[in-house]
């Protein structure tokens, strides 16, 4: 039964992450590769602050400020190179703040990880952490939801689709690319949030660009910019991913096996949705 | 001195890898996020010749070449071709699938440990106060051959005004009859040896193992958007800048009060690079393409 209560909470809390994701990367068409970036800084700054103070809103607040502020140098990025230089440099952002986190040891215990996250008092028992991390997921799904129904959903629709035309109706491409990054750096604090109070234990390997590869390919299998789809091939790939544990290989060659799985299902995903994905540009 | 030394071996690898890379972006306006990937497999492929099946060296590296060749071949024809000509950003994703199937397949054949081509400690002398070994020289004058022929090749043949053509204009270079598809293989297939050369030349020098991967992707593509995007010789040069930045980061003894950490070697270097892009985002040497 546990295990049932794990998944559940796994999917309750990368649910919003998928979802702001689809937003940037899926509606926006933006090729920002290094969300986890954002999201290694502000978990240590979330989880560094609360193990010091023991103040949760402190910890958030500090999580949040850290997040967002990365996420601005993202968006400024962004707006500022080519959409595929700016893919690259992303990856390189994100490995830049892997490298921090693992070389400032003395303030983040570098490859020891973070353990024993204290946990809040009514988070104590597994099905009440599964249930506030399903309730607050069905509030992102909503929020996410009136956004892309909303004028900002149209205006980053539009840009994705031609940006001169979309600049020339009057879209605020700043505006809307900041609002883009920011939200899912709020997306990645809950994450980050949930999965320490989940866990308990926070690893800079669980932020590795494998982890990246996990959520593009959610987003491409389930359609570029359709909530319903990612919901969908959030929960159906984060099932197979907990399931591949099972299978009786030794964990040397179940790691590598896990990879070439993962990297052939995006493939196939891209096969399948190139067409979602980056649609020919409409010509006279 | 000793760092002037090192800046130039590491930067001579870098430029390998990077100059090829820029012909292929400046060509087909791609990027290739499985490069590291390619590189390790030609140094893999080339430590299995030699190591593990005993052929000599001379057998074993080009035979190392050659399956980077095919696996860059291969690459082109399953990850690439059928998605670059649909929108050039497609193949940014489907190379991070290829890199994560080549890591698994690279974690399977050769497992975590390092590998070196030539293991044991190599025999250096002191030049000009910096100490150096016989494979050093032979690496970085074997780069500076291979580069200097890129070079004759693109400058001063019929192919090399092809390829120029190409890079400047696709469709206008084909209605002259010139194959730019052809092209466009031979110039992923030139670029996937001349990264299995890279693997190789890391495989000698020090030892190889599958995380090296990503960094060196992600420094080759830092040496070409900060050298122009498609510019051949300003990615080599960005590619020696790098190597020179990363070098002074962790020799220097700062201020003369602290050394930086070597785990930040590769970050700071990359956050220059970013640091720099903010304000000629267009790279040093970029240059205009040819309109009508």
């Amino acid at each position: 039964m546990d295990f049932f209560w794990h998944i559940v909470i796994t999917i309750a809390h990368t649910l919003p992450t998928f979802l702001g994701y689809n937003l940037v990367f899926g509606r926006g068409k933006i090729l920002h590769f290094g969300p986890y970036g954002v999201s290694i800084a502000g978990a240590y700054a979330l989880f560094l602050t609360l193990m010091h103070t023991q103040n949760y809103a402190l910890a958030i607040l500090a999580g949040l400020a850290v997040a967002l502020t990365i996420s601005l140098l993202f968006a400024f990025l962004s707006l500022r190179l080519t959409p595929d230089s700016f893919g690259v440099m992303s990856i390189a952002m994100h490995l830049a703040m892997i490298a921090v986190v693992l070389n400032f040891s003395f303030l983040t215990r570098g490859a020891l990880g973070l353990p024993s996250i204290p946990r809040l008092p009514f988070l104590e028992e597994i099905e009440a952490l599964a249930i506030t991390a399903i309730a607050i997921a069905i509030g992102f799904a909503f929020l996410f939801y009136r956004l892309e129904h909303s004028s900002f959903g149209r205006a980053l629709t539009a840009l994705a689709e031609h940006e001169w035309h979309a600049k020339s109706l009057g879209v605020n491409r700043t505006k809307v690319t900041v609002i883009a990054f920011l939200l899912l750096a709020v997306a990645h604090v809950h994450g980050n949030f949930f999965y320490g109070q989940h866990i308990q234990f926070v690893h800079p390997n669980d932020f590795q660009f494998s982890h990246f590869v996990f959520l593009i390919m959610v987003i491409v299998a389930g359609g570029p910019g359709s909530m319903r789809g990612v919901i969908l091939s959030a929960v159906l790939i984060t099932l197979l991913k907990e399931g591949i544990r099972f299978v009786p290989l030794m964990p040397d060659v179940l790691g590598p096996i896990r990879l070439i799985l993962f990297g052939l299902i995006l493939f196939g995903a891209v096969w399948w949705r190139r067409d979602a994905l980056f649609p020919k540009q409409r010509t006279v | 001195m000793q760092l002037l030394v090192n800046a130039f071996i590491a930067g001579s690898l870098a430029a390998l890898i990077a100059g090829g890379l820029a012909l292929v972006y400046g060509v087909l306006g791609i990027f290739n996020i499985a490069l590291g990937q390619m590189v390790l497999v030609g140094g893999y492929a080339t430590w299995w010749l030699h190591q593990s099946v005993g052929l000599p060296l001379f057998l074993s590296i080009p035979g190392g070449i050659a399956i980077g060749g095919l696996v860059a071949w291969l690459a082109f024809e399953i990850f690439v071709n059928p998605f670059y000509k649909h929108h050039r950003f497609l193949p940014l994703v489907t190379t991070i699938a290829l890199s994560m199937i080549l890591d698994g397949i690279i974690l399977l054949l050769f497992e975590e440990r390092p590998r070196s081509i030539l293991p044991g400690l190599k025999e250096t002398f002191i030049v000009y106060g910096a100490r150096v070994s016989i494979e050093h020289i032979v690496l970085v004058v074997v780069t500076l051959l291979l580069l200097s022929l890129l070079a004759y090749v693109l400058h001063s043949t019929a192919l090399g005004r092809r390829i120029r053509a190409v890079t400047q204009h696709d469709h206008a270079a084909m209605s002259l009859g010139i194959p730019a598809p052809v092209l466009h293989r031979v110039l992923f297939i030139m670029s996937g040896v001349l990264a299995a050369c890279g693997g190789i030349f890391i495989g000698i020098d020090q030892s190889l193992t599958p995380t090296l991967a990503f960094a060196l992707t992600i420094k080759a593509y830092a040496a070409i958007i900060a050298g122009g995007n498609g510019n051949v010789w300003g990615a080599i040069l960005c590619a020696y800048v790098i190597a020179l930045l990363e070098q002074l980061v962790i020799g220097v003894h700062w201020f003369n009060v602290f050394y930086v950490p070597a785990g930040f070697q590769h970050t700071i270097a990359l956050l220059f690079i970013i640091f720099f892009l903010f304000f000629r985002p267009q790279g040093l040497f970029a240059t205009r393409a040819r309109t009508a």
